[in-house]
């Protein structure tokens, strides 16, 4: 099977129930807008192919329940990814604040090198704003990621969010891969291939 | 002095006083005398005695002249005096002419004037005679003008007649009664024009009036049936709305008949009757009639778009009925029945038709209603007419089914909306008005404790309450068209089933499919809709009843029977199956085998274990989704997961595979048969999941272990370990391997490779044979 693209990035976006992961994504994947909400069950993933700096990257984005009840099964797709949206709502301080939570989160389950962005989403909602953009900024230095107001309903930044945080994998996985292994010549690079799957069920399949 | 010589010769008588004698008697004849006396020489005797004589007469005159003297003065003085009288009497009698003349003058003139007189006199009396000859003419002539003026034809007629037999006669020998003569044929035929320009001008009228009277003839059938008592299910909204116009069109109260002047008709009949043209007349009358029947019967094309115009539509034509009807009743066989049943026959099959075809445009329910209560009208008036109606009342049928169609239509809309705005999420209420309030809305057919902890979920979504609700509606609908129909319970009720049913079964099936086919559709939803279904089958009862109640039929015992949704939930749980597919295949185009593999990595490739992962969330997840569901889901997966690897595995751009490589793939495989036989939904069969990669296990398992000798023995047998390798698949990965195979060959040719690439042809040729079969 020909390859249709040079990389494949593993994105995750995480964040309270109703900050609009789902809708960010819908934006990102479709450029479209629902009004209707409609939490997202257990987990559901989209793609979409850029162009970056030349190369053809293939994003697959999971889109994770925010309920605490689907806890268990998101948690599990937080090892594979690369890069980790933090999706807060500027309406609604208390999302902000679990912002922390979710980090530990993310530091107890995913790789230690996880590319990680903070997304303050709704922001065409000034009047109802709650968390003003200085405090994001302020967390996102605290945690030395990078920041970035959207809105997936006047869709605005939303490219911009995951380009950015593309290109931050794409420099940090070609930085590593040189150090490693200078390059072959060949593009062939599997990104995916280095993540270990060290679950219950490969475990077998490691022994055969 | 003959007496003088008598006297003084009365003794001498002798010869000469013969002769003297002679010569004083004759005057002129003296010469025989003289002769005679020459003749006796008497002469001288004769002369003396002449002379005698003379002095005799001499002195006879002298004494009478002394005797007559003064008488003769006398007389001169006399005459003098008579002269100057004479005179005098002139004068008078030149002065009296004179007078006279005067006088005369004047009566001569005036005497000639009376002749004057008289003869015009005359002149008058002659004229006057003939004048009185020829008044009539004039007199019923100006009749004639003016009876023609204001169009009294007949009268005018009739004038016309006198005035060529009677009149006319009388005065033949002037030319002015040669011209009349001429004259009259023209002013036939301009009288049998104008009685038929009447009869135009009168056609064209009640063309225009007869929408009209159709009007007042159904106002009056409907208040006519509104004040009767017999029929029953008469509504009051029909009373209320007749009884309101009625205050002001009190004059529209007359009969249909009296709001036409009919005159012309009989009018023309006359004066048809009086020429001789009756034939003619009812011939025009007819072919109009029947041309105007026509133009009433042709409908007006966007008929369909409104009441108004059906309305207009059904009163032309009937008022066309109403009218020849009377002109039937009243016209003297102007037209016959049965020429007015053929027209009636023919304009009934088109008035069906064109009924028939405007409605079927129709696409408003509430439209149907009306035209349907106009056509029940419509036919009432008809039949008090005495006209025939059975095909309207089948129309009307038919336009019952139209009318159930056109609901259906509406009700997609509704459906369609409900659906759209649905969330398909169970209600979740949060305090006890809520609850009561979908309770009310909605027969939930289960024991509910008593101590309800809010914020309550039910299991169905808002959806469900909602259809229930518009079901119902949607049987008030339908009743709404049984409405004065007349049709016996059964008939009603049998009806709504039907159309309820059809509503469910069709209308909002297909509603639901069609939103199973809307991109943004997730597994989600598709579940909730499949859980909702079964709660609006289970209220199939409680609709049963419903309709029960409606129509006063008895109940039909249905037992809530899961076959109403049975083809959208079927479309449901396909859907789901594509869903799922879709995403498969998503993360299939992330496959990305390296078929020159010399080693195999140890692991499962990520992709398939980002699908087991997938698909252990998913049906992990939707707990809710039934079961059968669920497994058939859980199938779909498998197998298109197993088809797909194989696929790609006998892909014609790979041309070349290496062991590691198939190693690779039966690590994934190995992935994908855990995944299988973990029983990631409950009620599956213990393997049954691993049946799908049976065949690519026996593939793989064969070239792995290159275990041709056992394939070869025991082909074609049921307990073949390889049963489902096909020769032909197998030659295909052969060839692929021995491509992948070609670098080592070149590199090492020792004996071990030789043997090696010489069973590989043998193998290669005992299945080309095999396959040969």
């Amino acid at each position: 099977m020909a390859k249709t693209y040079d990389y494949l990035f593993k994105l995750l976006l995480i964040g309270d129930s109703g900050v609009g992961k789902t809708c960010v994504l819908f934006r990102f994947s479709e450029d479209a807008f629902n009004t209707t909400f409609i939490s997202t069950i257990g987990i559901d993933f989209k793609i979409r192919t850029i162009d970056l700096e030349g190369k053809k990257i293939k994003l697959q984005i999971w889109d994770t329940a925010g309920q605490e009840r689907f806890r268990t099964i998101t948690t599990a797709y937080y090892r594979g990814a690369m890069g980790i949206m933090l999706v807060y709502d500027i309406t609604n301080e208390k999302s902000f604040e679990n912002i922390k939570n979710w980090i530990r989160n993310i530091e107890e389950n995913a790789s230690a090198d996880v590319e990680k962005m903070l997304l303050g989403n709704k922001c065409e909602l000034e009047e109802k704003r709650q968390v003003s953009k200085e405090r994001g900024e302020y967390l996102a230095i605290e945690y030395g990621i990078k920041f970035i107001e959207t809105s997936a309903k006047a869709s605005i930044r939303v490219e911009e969010a995951f380009f950015t945080l593309a290109k931050d994998i794409k420099a940090k996985m070609e930085k590593k891969l040189e150090a490693s292994n200078p390059p072959k010549g060949g593009h062939q690079i599997r990104a995916t291939d280095p993540q270990k799957k060290p679950t219950s069920w490969l475990s077998r399949c490691t022994l055969l | 002095m003959e007496q003088s010589t008598i006297e003084t010769d009365p003794n001498e008588k002798t010869s000469y006083d013969l002769y003297l004698q002679e010569i004083e008697g004759i005057d002129d004849y003296w010469g025989p005398t003289f002769r005679t006396i020459f003749d006796n020489h008497e002469h001288l005797d004769f002369k003396r005695k002449l002379e005698e004589r003379i002095k005799h007469h001499d002195k006879d005159i002298e004494r009478l002249c002394n005797v007559y003297y003064q008488g003769f003065i006398e007389s001169v003085t006399e005459l003098l005096e008579v002269r100057s009288q004479s005179k005098n009497l002139n004068k008078q009698v030149v002065s009296v002419d004179k007078q006279l003349q005067k006088s005369f003058q004047s009566l001569s003139k005036s005497g000639s004037e009376l002749l004057q007189s008289r003869k015009v006199q005359s002149n008058i009396a002659v004229v006057i005679a003939q004048m009185n000859l020829c008044l009539p003419v004039f007199v019923s002539y100006s009749k004639l003008q003016k009876q023609i003026s204001e169009k009294r034809y007949y009268p005018a007629l009739k004038t016309l007649e006198e005035l060529e037999h009677i009149h006319l006669p009388h005065v033949a020998n002037y030319r002015f009664s040669n011209q009349l003569r001429q004259k009259i044929p023209k002013y036939r035929d301009k009288i049998e024009a104008a009685s038929m320009m009447d009869l135009k001008d009168f056609l064209e009228n009640i063309r225009k009036f007869s929408p009209k009277i159709g009007e007042v003839a159904m106002r009056h059938t409907s208040e006519q049936l509104a004040s009767d008592p017999t029929v029953v299910g008469r509504k009051k909204k029909r009373n209320f709305l007749n009884s309101e116009p009625r205050s002001n069109y009190s004059e529209e109260d007359l009969s249909a008949q009296e709001l036409i002047d009919f005159s012309p008709i009989y009018r023309g009949m006359h004066i048809a009757e009086v020429l001789g043209k009756v034939t003619t007349f009812e011939v025009y009358y007819r072919s109009e009639r029947t041309k105007q029947a026509r133009l009433v019967l042709q409908p007006p094309t966007n008929m369909h778009e409104s009441e108004e115009s059906y309305r207009n539509y059904i009163y032309a034509v009937l008022g066309f009925f109403i009218l020849e009807d009377h002109v039937l009743n009243t016209g003297r066989g102007l037209i016959t029945k049965v020429f007015l049943e053929e027209m009636w026959s023919v304009a009934l099959s088109k008035i069906t038709t064109a009924l028939q075809t405007h409605s079927a445009y129709c696409t408003d329910a509430t439209l149907v209603l009306k035209i349907k209560d106009l056509i029940m009208l419509f036919c009432t008036t008809l039949r008090n007419y005495g006209y025939s109606v059975k095909p309207l009342w089948e129309l009307v049928r038919e336009l019952r089914d139209h009318y159930t169609e056109v609901l259906m239509q509406r009700w997609v809309q509704v459906f369609r909306e409900i659906l759209s705005k649905e969330d398909f999420q169970p209600i979740v209420v949060h305090g006890e008005d809520e609850y009561e309030q979908i309770l009310q809305s909605f027969p939930w057919d289960v024991d509910l404790p008593d101590d309800i902890q809010f914020p309550y979920s039910f299991p169905f979504s808002s959806m469900v309450p909602k259809v229930y609700q518009q079901v119902k509606e949607f049987i008030y609908a339908c009743l709404k068209f049984s409405e004065d129909l007349n049709l016996s319970q059964v008939e009603v009720d049998e009806m709504i089933r039907k159309s309820m049913n059809l509503l469910l079964t069709r209308t909002f099936s297909g509603c639901l499919s069609s939103s199973f086919r809307s991109p943004h559709i997730n597994l989600q939803k598709i579940t909730q809709i499949i859980i909702d279904t079964g709660y609006l089958e289970d209220a199939n009862i409680y609709l049963d009843q419903f309709i029960s109640n409606v129509t006063g039929e008895e109940t039909r015992n249905i037992t809530s029977e899961h076959a109403m949704f049975r083809v959208a939930r079927e479309d449901a749980v396909r859907q789901i199956c594509e869903k799922l597919k879709q995403k498969l295949n998503e993360f299939l185009e992330l496959e990305s085998y390296d078929w020159n593999l010399v080693e195999p990595k140890g692991h499962a490739s990520s992709f398939i274990s980002d699908i087991i992962a997938f698909l252990q969330t998913t049906f992990h997840s939707f707990t809710d989704l039934p079961p059968e569901v669920a497994q058939v889901a859980c199938r779909a997966a498998c197998d298109h997961i197993a088809n797909s690897m194989f696929t790609i595995l006998l892909s014609e751009d790979i041309k070349q595979i290496s062991m590691g490589a198939l190693n690779q793939l039966n690590l994934d495989l190995l992935q994908c048969e855990l995944f299988a036989a973990s029983e990631p939904v409950k009620g599956l069969q213990q393997d049954e999941l691993l049946k799908y990669f049976v065949k690519l296990r026996e593939i793989l398992d064969l070239l792995i272990s290159w275990d041709w000798p056992t394939y070869f023995h025991d082909y074609a047998q049921d307990n073949s370990r390889y049963k489902n390798v096909r020769p032909e698949i197998a030659i295909i990965l052969l060839e692929k391997l021995k491509e992948g195979d070609k670098k080592n060959i070149f590199t090492v040719l020792n004996k071990n490779e030789r043997d090696k690439k010489k069973l590989l042809e043998t193998v290669l040729k005992q299945l080309k044979q095999l396959s040969a079969k």
